[in-house]
């Protein structure tokens, strides 16, 4: 059982993933891709932050490097370097989406409650916080929408980005003591090469279709 | 020694490419490369055979080899040292003709090696956790690869490629970290094991509901990059935009390491749950891919785009056949991986030649006759397509049968006819486009075809090796198939 000390731990991890889902909704809404960008940034401090919270509340010192490389590799690195491809690219803002702004809140609140509802017999399991597992799911199944709903490629990426953040958090909720030190830098480095390799895709996707409307890649077909 | 070896000798031969100046030296690293890891693989077989089918382990159990994981070890060193054969030719011409420039011939080069270190480590790592990053990695390397022509479709194809994997391989994690905390609190310690030989053997202790709910997911992940329909979109795309020779490895070898990951997690699933639970979703799926398959290559007008469609069908046969447990539907499916990785790399070489020929690979453009116009590239692509459609003597005609043999005797008889009616649609359809294309009249003045000895040996080797194996199966290879098929049906 968890130590007394980790009630208050608790409470704090409970109001950071909360936060977490917060900026999720607002990347639905936000249509500028640089600000998309810092809300993802702000949101993986907040995975760091709750790494660092875990890694106090309960002794456990492998735990902060998860944080580390959380707060060096997506709030540091990963932002700027998106940043810099939306410069380089020249395109800041997203058109619109398929679904408009109110019918996509609705929608993503249906993905929310859905989570809840999937999450609820599992959460006996849960080690920390209350929820975290639901808003964990939550994140991925908004990710998911937020990756259907948009036309423009870096959204694309950011979305995918943000269900490899539920992901995480799901990892820190079930596990405690986060997964062996291996697996984690290797995760780490994997998502890092991948956002390169996708930034390398979307410059040339942009070059070739003078564009980066994935809307327009439409000509393959069964 | 023998298994970092094995993982380090494909590495290194990536990094050199990378600084390797003359054409030809990162041609001979890459053969060279790959001709040690067929090399080492063998002794790894042999080694896996005198230890009575025990693992072969290093670095205090992070790698493990088994009898499965051997065999794997084996597909891969060959179609990537048939592979490497055959691009030497192909990437000459790319390269005389303009469609490849020096960056991206540089790229092909690094990023093979670098692919094929990422399937076996696939295959020799026994942490879950890391054998998802490896999975990871090929997707990485190979992204590029199909983007290497740098056309509207071949970036369409890789940006699919890449979201599509890239989705599959979240939810493949999130379910590899349900099968991790499924283990936490069952040994006392703090952190569990994140070994699959270790959770298989504490195995009936793990969270029974986690670990379903992990199967589903990690079904749905690594699924994708198997190509099991609904999830195969991306496959066809990716098959015919990639060059040949990666569109070779994508098919070959690539789609079987995900199956393998896939297979990994339906062993512990079922030692776990002692049901069929995880049968029947693999059989659910496999018929689903198999029926799929059919009409969309009855309806094809691109030849590499059927010959994937016709990958989909082999990968559903096997997830058919694994899902089915019976001790010969699974020797029937092992030996069909092995049949198929032989046979649709020579099916892709046939079709980069053409391609390079016509500039297209559309049916109707390319028009029929092709055994007058390209003898050689028309007689090897004939053999293969026989090869590939199920017909004597080649050895897809016996694993096939095997695994018709093994399902009509177990559960799940009624399955078979359903394998048999898309066995026979993919037949009648694959050998419709085929002789449509090789037979009947050419369509013009075309010269005959130069073709190079070393683009013949990168073709008829698999061949050759394929109808060698079918008339005569060494016992040594049926006993280690015997020991991973053992090892997928959960004895010791």
């Amino acid at each position: 059982m968890n130590p007394p000390t980790s009630e208050s731990a608790a409470h704090l991890i409970t109001l950071l993933a909360s936060i977490m889902l917060v900026l999720q909704l607002l990347l639905v809404v936000q249509r500028m891709l640089v600000a998309n960008i810092r809300v993802f940034a702000t949101q993986s401090l907040l995975l760091a932050a709750i790494a660092a919270v875990v890694g106090y509340a309960y002794h456990a010192p492998h735990v902060y490097v998860v944080a580390v490389l959380t707060l060096a590799g997506k709030v540091i690195f990963l932002p700027w370097w998106l940043e810099r491809l939306v410069r380089q690219i020249k395109i800041e803002q997203e058109i619109d989406a398929f679904v408009n702004v109110p019918a996509a809140m609705l929608i993503c609140g249906a993905q929310t409650v859905l989570a809840y509802i999937v999450a609820r017999p599992i959460t006996s399991l849960e080690r920390l916080g209350n929820n975290t597992l639901a808003v964990a799911i939550a994140l991925m199944l908004i990710g998911f929408f937020l990756m259907i709903n948009r036309r423009k490629a870096i959204t694309q990426v950011l979305a995918l980005l943000t269900m490899e953040n539920g992901v995480m958090l799901a990892a820190i909720a079930l596990t405690t003591y986060g997964m062996p030190l291996v697996v984690e830098i290797g995760i780490f480095f994997d998502v890092v090469v991948a956002v390169m390799v996708l930034g390398i895709l979307v410059f040339r996707i942009r070059e070739t279709f003078a564009s980066m409307d994935v809307s327009k890649l439409n000509e393959l077909k069964w | 020694m023998l298994l970092i070896s094995i993982l380090c000798v494909p590495f290194v031969v990536g990094l050199l490419c990378l600084f390797a100046r003359p054409h030809a030296l990162m041609e001979a690293l890459n053969i060279a490369g790959f001709a040690s890891v067929l090399i080492l693989g063998v002794k790894l077989f042999k080694t896996v055979l005198t230890n009575n089918g025990n693992a072969v382990t290093q670095w205090n159990e992070f790698l493990r080899a088994d009898a499965l994981s051997a065999w794997m070890v084996l597909l891969i060193a060959i179609v990537s040292l048939a592979t490497s054969l055959y691009a030497v030719r192909y990437f000459r011409r790319d390269l005389a003709n303009g469609t490849v420039t020096e960056r991206g011939f540089r790229e092909y080069y690094v990023l093979t090696p670098l692919f094929a270190t990422g399937m076996l480590l696939v295959v020799l790592a026994n942490n879950l956790g890391v054998m998802w990053i490896a999975v990871e990695a090929t997707a990485l390397s190979s992204v590029l690869l199909v983007a290497l022509y740098n056309r509207k479709t071949s970036l369409e194809a890789a940006w699919k490629y890449v979201m599509l994997g890239g989705v599959g391989l979240v939810l493949a994690l999130f379910g590899t970290i349900f099968t991790y905390a499924a283990a936490i609190g069952k040994t006392g310690g703090e952190m569990p094991s994140f070994n699959w030989s270790r959770l298989l053997a504490m195995a009936p202790q793990l969270d029974h509901h986690l670990i379903t709910l992990a199967f589903i997911f990690v079904l749905v992940g690594y699924g994708t990059k198997a190509g099991l329909a609904p999830m195969h979109t991306w496959l066809p795309d990716a098959h015919s935009e990639a060059p040949s020779p990666t569109s070779a490895m994508l098919s070959g070898v690539s789609l079987k390491i995900a199956i393998y990951a896939l297979v990994r997690f339906h062993i512990l699933v079922t030692a776990c749950l002692h049901s069929s639970f995880s049968s029947n979703l693999l059989i659910g799926f496999g018929l689903f891919s198999m029926l799929l398959a059919g009409p969309f290559i009855l309806v094809q007008q691109n030849l590499k785009r059927m010959l994937a469609y016709s990958s989909l069908e082999h990968v559903g046969l096997i997830f058919v056949a694994v899902g089915m447990n019976a001790p010969l539907t699974v020797f029937g499916a092992l030996l069909h991986m092995g049949y198929h990785a032989l046979t649709k790399p020579v099916l892709f070489f046939a079709a980069g030649n053409i391609q390079q020929r016509f500039h297209t690979l559309d049916f109707q453009r390319i028009g029929s006759g092709l055994v007058r116009t390209m003898p050689v590239t028309a007689l090897l692509l004939g053999l293969a397509t026989v090869a590939v459609s199920g017909l004597p003597p080649f050895g897809l005609f016996v694993s096939e049968l095997t695994v018709l043999a093994g399902s009509f005797t177990s559960n799940y008889a009624w399955a078979s006819v359903v394998i048999l009616i898309s066995l026979i649609v993919v037949f009648c359809g694959v050998l419709n486009k085929m002789a449509g294309l090789l037979l009947g009249p050419s369509n013009g003045a075309h010269a005959r075809e130069t073709i190079s000895l070393s683009n013949i040996a990168a073709m008829s080797l698999p061949l050759g090796t394929l109808l060698v194996f079918t008339v005569w199966l060494p016992d040594c290879l049926r006993q280690l198939m015997e020991l991973a098929g053992n090892i997928i049906r959960g004895l010791p």
